[in-house]
């Protein structure tokens, strides 16, 4: 007998549970009236962890597909504009080190690989503003937008900073209200398996104190931390990473605006500290600053220190709170019927926001692939495995990037950072092949949604003072091209700083009238 | 700066307000916003559509009455407006405040000797200014019918950007962005309850107007390509 998979149940709420439910439940609309179902098992008294109020510009298409008004996005979740991020400190620790990793491509860039160009002709512009506009703007404190673009539309591409203690909320009402979503607020009291036939050990069940047993064909893990069906039921181990990434715990506080019209930035700002970094990222409402730190570098009460230092003495009575990072994801992801998305899949260091992200992911890629029956799950989970393994795998490389390029060696976590022992092999390899060619478009990344496209690695390698030989040779015969890509650039940003609002003005003016959907 | 301020009898006894259509004077505009009672008379002359206001990305209906920023291809000097013209060009320097009417001191057609006066001798309204009055009446509710045309169109997703890529005779081209219209595949699609109700509401016929008038795009081109034409 062919089991068909009708039912889908995510056990646990939050970012992860809610998106995850709202993916899935989207892409499968039109099977609802055969039967095929949606639902979250939530327990009524675990707090939400509000990890990543950062994320990628791959909210926009997934809210979108979702159904969500991007408007209403901003009013409720106290949403607002991210357009990269500053990185300042991390190079050579001095008050003017800082780069941009943007969200736009370079100018031209799947055409012709400017790189060379801007190392074989330095103008004494800095990479990104060599390439594209959007440090600019950022520092001019503009909005990626206009309020007649509309919903999810960019003019400068952009990602949000969100409240994750708002947005949890705001896709439950989503995904119950308009998708279909059955919500139960229940505690898992037990989990129960299959015990005999080619199936045996799936999940069938989880039984709940208030709501009784409920069934379901796949199961989709967002217990946070706990894990509660892959790690915990399945036994799937962690794989621990702290030996590349140091970081395994913050500090995180939120920090009133001056006045209700203070400028807000429209980037996260990242200020690299003695042993670890710090946070800032601009909500309509407060700032959300939190200190990112190696334990076995420092102590709580420095890293205290560090961030009471970071947000000034008249903020001296904010509440801190201290987050366990347990940098690290499972073995495997989906196992049996089981699949874990969010921090029951893993989690790292908040440097690139990638938390959300994965999620959004991983969701896509279970309502796409979404296994017809029982007999083919297993194909299907060893893709969804190989896929997500890459990921985390790449994720990891390019969040070591960032400590693997500094030149600083005043404190011993920057020392230990450059150790080749901490480096992963992959990016070793890579770190040396760039050193004569830099990367670019398909070569080095062949994943179609590579969670960070070679433009990424750029903007990191060269906004951090990598240098790649370059041989004038090879650019003379693009060198007019390269040209004309740079005076584009020029152009463009021009264009921008003259059109697009003050962030906090768009803000507000969403506030009062909306962004029209067309 | 507009200097706006309430109308009165006394202070404005004398003052004089030039009421001819003429680019001198502010008519010399693209797109004019225009409420839906003026669409049946608007759709014989011009392409109704809808664009954003700048300031708040809000739509608005409008006609089309040129291609390049401050060309109104129905204005010839001294020959006022061919064809409709819109009651947001008729009300020239006339705004409402509350209730009260108000007028706006600087707008270049105030205190123009050859204008029209406001009052007479006994401090009754002229009948120019009578006209301004009744005008003031129809547009005022008519802007707020407009927009809750305008919220339906919108949230009924009937709104979809139009593209206007037209050549001209002498070569040039024109791609006109930022204007928007009835969106017919959608239209088709509505369920038949929510297509009565549209009826009942009278907006049906508003949208056939707005798609019909879209036949007047290649007429205003054939208008500015006469007046290529002519040189002018």
């Amino acid at each position: 007998m062919v089991q068909r998979i009708q039912s889908v149940v995510i056990v646990g709420g939050g970012t992860a549970g809610w998106l995850a439910a709202g993916v899935i439940a989207a892409r499968h609309q039109a099977r609802r009236q055969a039967g095929f179902s949606v639902t979250l098992v939530e327990s009524p008294n675990v707090p939400i962890i509000g990890v990543g109020e950062g994320t990628w510009p791959t909210l926009r298409t997934t809210l979108e597909k979702m159904g969500v008004s991007e408007t209403e996005f901003f009013r409720q979740c106290d949403s607002a504009f991210k357009q990269g991020a500053q990185f300042a400190r991390w190079t050579t620790g001095a008050d003017n080190d800082a780069y941009y990793h943007p969200l736009m491509l370079p100018q031209g860039f799947s055409q012709l690989n400017l790189v060379p160009h801007w190392l074989g002709n330095d103008r004494g512009t800095s990479f990104c503003n060599y390439v594209c506009p959007q440090g600019e703007i950022c520092d001019a404190g503009l909005a990626p937008k206009m309020i007649t673009t509309p919903e999810y539309r960019a003019v400068a591409n952009y990602a949000y900073h969100l409240d994750a203690g708002k947005f949890a909320p705001f896709l439950q009402r989503h995904c119950t209200e308009k998708l279909g979503v059955r919500h139960v607020l229940a505690d898992v009291a037990s989990v129960n398996r299959v015990e005999e036939g080619p199936y045996a050990g799936d999940i069938r069940s989880v039984t709940t104190k208030q709501a009784g047993e409920i069934a379901g064909d796949l199961f989709v893990d967002c217990t946070g931390f706990n894990s509660l069906l892959l790690g915990k039921t399945l036994g799937v181990p962690f794989k621990d990473c702290r030996d590349i990434l140091f970081c395994d715990a913050a500090l995180a506080v939120q920090v009133p605006y001056e006045t209700p019209d203070a400028p807000m930035a429209s980037h996260t700002i990242s200020v690299a500290q003695k042993a670890g970094w710090i946070w800032d990222i601009g909500l309509p409402t407060r700032r959300g600053v939190g200190h990112v730190y190696s334990t076995r570098h420092i102590s709580d009460d420095e890293a205290h220190d560090i961030v009471r230092r970071y947000i000034g003495p008249q903020h001296a009575h904010l509440p801190i709170r201290k987050i366990p990072i347990r940098p690290g994801h499972r073995e495997t992801f989906w196992k049996n019927n089981v699949v874990a998305v969010g921090l029951a899949a893993g989690f790292l260091e908040p440097l690139e926001a990638s938390a959300i992200v994965l999620i959004e992911l991983s969701a896509k890629l279970i309502a796409e692939q979404m296994p017809a029956n029982r007999e083919v799950m297993d194909f299907i989970s060893a893709r969804f495995n190989d896929v997500t393994s890459y990921r985390w795998g790449r994720i990891i490389d390019f969040l070591k990037l960032h400590y693997v390029l500094t030149k600083r060696t005043d404190s011993q976590f920057w020392i230990d950072n450059v150790d080749p022992a901490t480096v992963p092999d992959r990016l070793q390899n890579l770190l040396t092949l760039w050193k004569y060619r830099s990367p670019w478009f398909f070569d080095e990344f062949d994943r179609l949604e590579e969670v960070f496209p070679a433009a990424s690695y750029q903007y990191v390698l060269y906004g951090m003072g990598f240098r790649t030989e370059v041989e004038p040779l090879d650019n003379a015969p693009t060198e007019s091209m390269a040209a004309k890509h740079f005076n584009e650039n020029l152009s463009i940003t021009r264009q921008m700083r003259q059109q697009l609002p003050k962030n906090r003005d768009l803000i507000r003016k969403i506030y009062d009238y909306g962004l029209q959907p067309v | 700066m507009p200097n706006v301020v309430p109308l009165n009898s006394q202070t404005h006894r004398t003052l004089r307000v030039q009421a001819e259509a003429s680019a001198r004077y502010g008519d010399n505009q693209r797109f004019v916003p225009v409420i839906v009672g003026e669409f049946s008379l608007a759709a014989i002359h011009y392409p109704i559509l809808l664009s954003k206001d700048a300031e708040t990305g809000t739509f608005y209906c409008g006609v089309m009455l040129g291609f390049d920023a401050g060309e109104n291809l129905f204005l010839a000097d001294g020959k006022g407006h061919d064809g409709y013209r819109p009651l947001n060009l008729q009300r020239g320097p006339f705004y409402t405040a509350g209730s009260e009417l108000a007028i706006d001191l600087d707008n270049p057609r105030v205190n123009e000797p050859d204008g029209q006066a406001l009052f007479d001798e006994a401090g009754e309204p002229s009948s120019y200014l009578q006209s301004i009055m009744a005008l003031m009446r129809d547009l005022r509710p008519g802007l707020e019918r407009t927009k809750a045309f305008v919220d339906t169109l919108v949230s009924l997703k009937l709104v979809a950007p139009v593209s206007i890529d037209v050549s001209f005779d002498d070569g040039s081209r024109r791609d006109v962005t930022g204007l928007y219209t009835i969106d017919q595949e959608v239209l088709r699609g509505l369920p038949d309850a929510t297509v009565v109700s549209l009826f009942r509401r009278g907006y049906l016929q508003l949208i056939y107007l707005m798609i019909a008038s879209l036949k007047q795009v290649p007429v205003l081109a054939q208008r500015k390509n006469r007046r290529f034409l002519e040189g002018t």
